[in-house]
């Protein structure tokens, strides 16, 4: 994408909602009010979301959560959802044991 | 609001140690303008690395630095930032199985404690005690118990963080094209669409500050190479010591969330082919199967641990290892904290805060003398 | 490391079609599926497909997959089942793992057909369990034989969340209400129309507000949303329900093609993150193709005839035809794909309200609030006409493309005219038979038999039907009317399953001859 993005642009105070504690990543139990507040600590890309809190670094890897997470991170910065990148895409596609990973290749 | 691009330090790649210098510089009162050429904070190496906070294993031109932010800055890091790094001072052993493992652990070690360092040889007894869940295999290690880990992204974007709190003004997707001397004195950036301008110019793009030092004249000696890290689903908690092993298999910890975070290199890392660009090159795929077959080799018990993602990450290697720090004397008004050679992580906030000193003051607490750049010779 | 001509990830409707295509010109084919049963989604789709013969109309989806099956197994493509494609390297290097180990495989090329993975949304007590995609009740039906629930509510009014009411309705399971946060209901009428008879009611402009339950769902309340799909106030109703259903739209399973460094876009008209491909699917990776709703969320129709494009593309890339035959090929593709882009729930029509059809009839506005035509809106659609005898009523009022009908009468007393969205009529001086062909072909069940003066006060009705246990000849009941509601007394007067039907029985029932035109279902008393 790289538009120049200035991180300083105020995108208002956090404000609590009623729902923050609402589940959005299962897997690692992130909550809404989690996210909203994470991009007022300025994580403004849905790559930092994910490092900063680790959504959709469990083991369904954002399968159900990264829509809902784009969603959330984009009303709080008033823009449109398809303008957020989403995260890149790691192998594997599905959790694998270390011993089945470590295949030698044949 | 129309922004003023001045500032007195401008900051080039917003990478931990360019959070970092941020960080400080705010803190001595240094107005800040940091520009990344990603959209994302932290996008190289610092995102991308095995989290160890370490003193053992290092170069003594460098070690002084990392000891320095052991001691002085680590610590109390996640209190000063106002977020949880997840730092542990609880050592870090590596490992070895063979006679020759201990040999080269050995000189490891002789060269640290010469500069000081508390770190010494245990055998696979005392190796056990520390780590029951090792191989029988391992016959000894180093064993350096003020060595750690933290994590990587946390803290990089922590710094960012605080930084942006105190008024630094972070602009990602702001590709650096030229530097350029006004004067007498670098002064000026240049990107696609806009100018800046700052009293200094700090470098620190990781490997793609050579090519933006290049246009000015100053050029450091390093390759890339590709590095790949894995990370396990969480498992129960079983040790919180940094590992290595002697012939540098894989290096890593567990973390507190429980996932084990390993990383290391096939050995083709010198000639593998190009694997896209510098802020997400694909993991090739040959090399994270090589990590698990390492670890396996001294830790067993995890071969049934699953791993939920792999990801590659470009290693700004130096001609001689170590990190190019510091002033470049022919260049008034340029900073560079670059080629830290896939060893930066752990002496970031050092290097972060010496910096910022060294701008503000002129001159460092610690010793980074033989970290100058200008320091490359010819062989004879 | 092991070599193939064509790598093609997923053994759905695309990958399959894929497959077929390019083993019929010479190619090695290996299609990876992680999945213990190939087929992708189709053997869970027990419905009749939409469409025209070249799209498998009338013939419901898990025998699709099973024709698919065979075609790819008698042209020799190897289908490797639970085989796991955890990661498509540079080069175009497959890992896959099978059974305990990962194997290394390259492919000349590759064509990624995985599909695409059920959407949620967020309300209180969504993480509760209970609350399930509808492709997951879809799977628990179709697959494995259980009940997701006793009493549930389906969120999403689109053809997923329609269709698999239908279904639970099928399976015996209550369907207490279909909400939907739109205005308008989003799937095809007669889908909406086949559920409403039975007396399930529609909610549309309304929202879940919450699911209610400690450690499973115990009840949800929804509520009413305006126009910017706000709650109003003081709108909540509460449904004893045991599981919410999701179906709230598909996002592609993109992710191996963005890990293969394919150039992605996020377009929301596709369903999220998908590859930039040509007209025939192939990425901005030469040699890495897409197929099916990895590249765009549509039906399984279309997914079939982008996985044939790919398949001819890959022949031609390595060679085994040559540029003039892959175009005439891919010449036949188009159109078909084109035929099925047509009318009103064309793609280029998402969003868009169509207030009347293609040949200027209003739309029924009730139909897409409420989820049935009334009864006085029916009248003015080609295919309901008045006619002493047994005769056909065309209750199809929307403009689809979908034709069998109009094969089914030997007769030929249906057309849906030149175009294959019109909606279908009666011919004048046709002549019925009663034999029901039409009535079982449709795979809307819009088409019904109708006589209305028995000559003895009563009419007689018969419709499709497609649940168990089967009502036996004399069976007393009630007949429902467009709405599900008890209209009058009726009586089954005859049952007829036939070959010829495929599994839609044709239940005719008596009722008075005033409810001829009203009476659309039986029910038993």
């Amino acid at each position: 994408m790289n538009t120049v993005v200035d991180r300083s642009i105020d995108i208002g105070e956090f404000i609590a909602q009623p729902d923050d504690d609402m589940l959005i990543c299962r897997c690692e139990e992130i909550t809404k009010g989690e996210i909203r507040k994470a991009v007022h600590d300025g994580m403004w890309t849905l790559t930092e979301i994910r490092r900063y809190l680790r959504t959709g670094m469990g083991l369904c890897q954002g399968q159900t959560c990264s829509r809902l997470v784009k969603g959330i991170v984009a009303r709080e910065l008033g823009v449109s959802p398809a303008e957020l990148e989403p995260a890149t895409a790691r192998s594997p596609m599905r959790p694998t044991e270390m011993r089945i990973f470590g295949t030698e290749e044949v | 609001m129309v922004m003023e691009n001045k500032a007195d330090v401008v900051i080039v790649g917003a990478g931990i140690i360019g959070c970092a210098i941020s960080y400080y510089l705010s803190k001595r009162g240094k107005s800040v303008i940091v520009l990344e050429g990603s959209d994302n904070i932290g996008n190289g190496g610092s995102s991308r690395n095995g989290g160890g906070v370490r003193q053992s294993g290092r170069d003594p031109r460098e070690l002084p630095l990392a000891m320095y932010g052991i001691k002085e800055l680590w610590p109390t890091l996640s209190e000063e930032l106002g977020v949880n790094c997840e730092y542990h001072k609880e050592g870090n052993l590596r490992l070895g199985k063979t006679p020759e493992h201990l040999k080269i652990l050995q000189g490891l070690t002789d060269r640290a404690v010469a500069c000081g360092l508390d770190v010494r040889m245990i055998d696979s007894d005392e190796v056990k005690e520390i780590n029951p869940y090792l191989s029988d295999e391992v016959i000894g290690a180093s064993w350096c118990p003020t060595d750690g880990h933290a994590n990587p992204m946390v803290t990089t974007l922590a710094f960012y963080k605080k930084a942006r709190e105190m008024g630094v003004r972070f602009i990602t997707g702001e590709k650096v094209e030229r530097l350029r001397k006004v004067k007498g004195r670098l002064r000026k950036v240049y990107t696609k669409e806009n100018e800046y301008e700052g009293e200094f110019v700090v470098v620190a793009a990781g490997y793609e500050s050579r090519e933006i030092l290049g246009t000015i004249g100053v050029d450091v000696p390093m390759h890339k190479e590709l590095c790949e890290c894995l990370v396990t689903e969480a498992e129960p908690h079983m040790f919180n010591q940094m590992l290595g092993t002697a012939e540098a298999d894989f290096y890593g910890h567990q973390a507190d969330h429980g996932s084990f975070v390993f990383g290391g290199m096939s050995g083709l890392e010198l000639n593998n082919k190009d694997c896209g660009p510098v802020n997400s090159p694909s993991n090739a795929a040959i090399t994270a199967p090589c990590i698990c077959r390492g670890i396996m080799k001294y830790f067993p018990a995890l071969e049934d641990a699953k791993i939920v993602r792999t990801w590659a990450g470009y290693l700004d290697i130096c001609q001689d290892g170590v990190p190019v720090l510091g002033f470049v004397d022919e260049v008034p008004g340029l900073v560079v904290a670059c080629a830290f050679s896939g060893h930066g992580f752990g002496i970031a906030p050092a290097v972060g805060e010496q910096l910022a000193m060294l701008i503000d003051e002129g001159k460092t607490a610690v010793d980074i003398s033989g970290l100058r750049y200008g320091r490359f010779k010819a062989k004879i | 490391m092991k070599r193939y001509e064509v790598i093609i990830v997923g053994a759905g409707p695309a990958g399959l079609s894929a497959a077929i295509e390019a083993a019929k010109k010479g190619l090695k084919v290996v299609v990876f599926d992680e999945n213990d049963k190939p087929g992708g989604q189709l053997f869970k789709q027990i419905h009749k497909f939409f469409g025209s013969k070249e799209h498998h109309a009338k013939i419901r989806g898990y025998k699709i997959g099973e024709e698919l099956l065979k075609e790819a197994g008698e042209l020799g493509v190897e289908v490797v089942l639970n085989a796991t494609v955890v990661g498509l390297y540079p080069d175009k290097e497959v890992n896959v793992r099978i059974n305990d180990e990962i194997h290394h495989f390259k492919g000349d090329t590759v064509i990624i057909a995985t599909g695409a993975s059920e959407n949620m949304v967020t309300f209180p007590g969504w993480t509760l369990p209970g609350v399930i995609g509808a492709g997951a009740a879809q799977t628990m039906m179709n697959i494995h034989g259980i009940r997701p629930g006793k009493k549930i509510l389906m969120l999403g009014s689109g053809n997923v969340g329609l269709v698999v009411s239908f279904q639970l309705l099928q399976a015996g399971c209550e369907v207490v209400a279909i909400v939907d946060a739109a205005p308008r209901i989003g799937g095809y009428g007669v889908h909406a129309s086949k559920v409403s008879r039975t007396g399930v009611p529609f909610y549309l402009s309304h929202t879940i507000k919450q699911v209610h339950g400690e450690d499973c769902v115990t009840g949800v309340t929804i509520t009413e949303v305006d126009d910017h799909f706000a709650p109003i106030p003081d709108t909540e109703k509460f449904f004893e329900v045991d599981t919410v259903c999701m179906a709230v739209g598909l996002s592609p399973m993109s992710q191996l093609l963005k890990m293969a460094g394919c150039v992605m876009e996020d377009n929301p008209k596709r369903g999220g993150q998908v590859p930039i491909v040509d007209e025939y699917g192939e990425t901005s990776v030469s040699g890495i193709f897409a197929a099916g709703d990895v590249s765009g969320i549509e039906e399984a129709s279309s997914a079939m005839i982008e996985g044939k494009m790919a398949g001819v593309c890959v022949a031609e890339y390595l060679g085994y035809i040559d540029e003039e035959e892959k175009d005439s090929l891919l010449k036949v593709f188009d159109a078909d794909l084109n035929s099925l882009r047509q009318g009103m729930f064309a793609p280029k029509n998402r969003g868009k309200l169509i207030e009347s059809t293609e040949e200027g009839i209003e739309i029924s506005k009730n139909l897409l609030k409420k989820g049935y035509v009334k009864d006085d809106e029916i009248e003015r659609f080609p295919g309901v006409v008045h006619k002493s005898g047994v005769h056909p009523v065309i209750e199809c009022t929307q403009n689809i493309p979908c034709n069998p009908c109009q094969d089914a009468c030997k007769k030929g007393c249906i057309s849906t005219g030149k175009n294959i969205t019109y909606l279908p009529f009666v011919k004048d001086g046709s002549e019925c038979i009663n034999c029901g062909m039409c009535v079982a072909s449709c795979s809307g069940q819009a088409i019904f038999l109708v006589n209305e003066d028995c000559g003895d006060g009563s009419a007689t009705v018969t419709l499709p039907y497609e649940f168990f246990p089967l009502p036996e000849v004399g069976t007393v009941g009630f007949g429902l009317s467009r709405k599900g509601e008890k209209l009058c007394e009726a009586e089954v007067v005859s049952v007829k399953s036939v070959g010829a039907f495929d599994h839609t029985n044709l239940l005719t029932m008596k009722v008075p001859k005033e409810y001829a035109m009203k009476a659309r279902f039986f029910k038993c008393s």
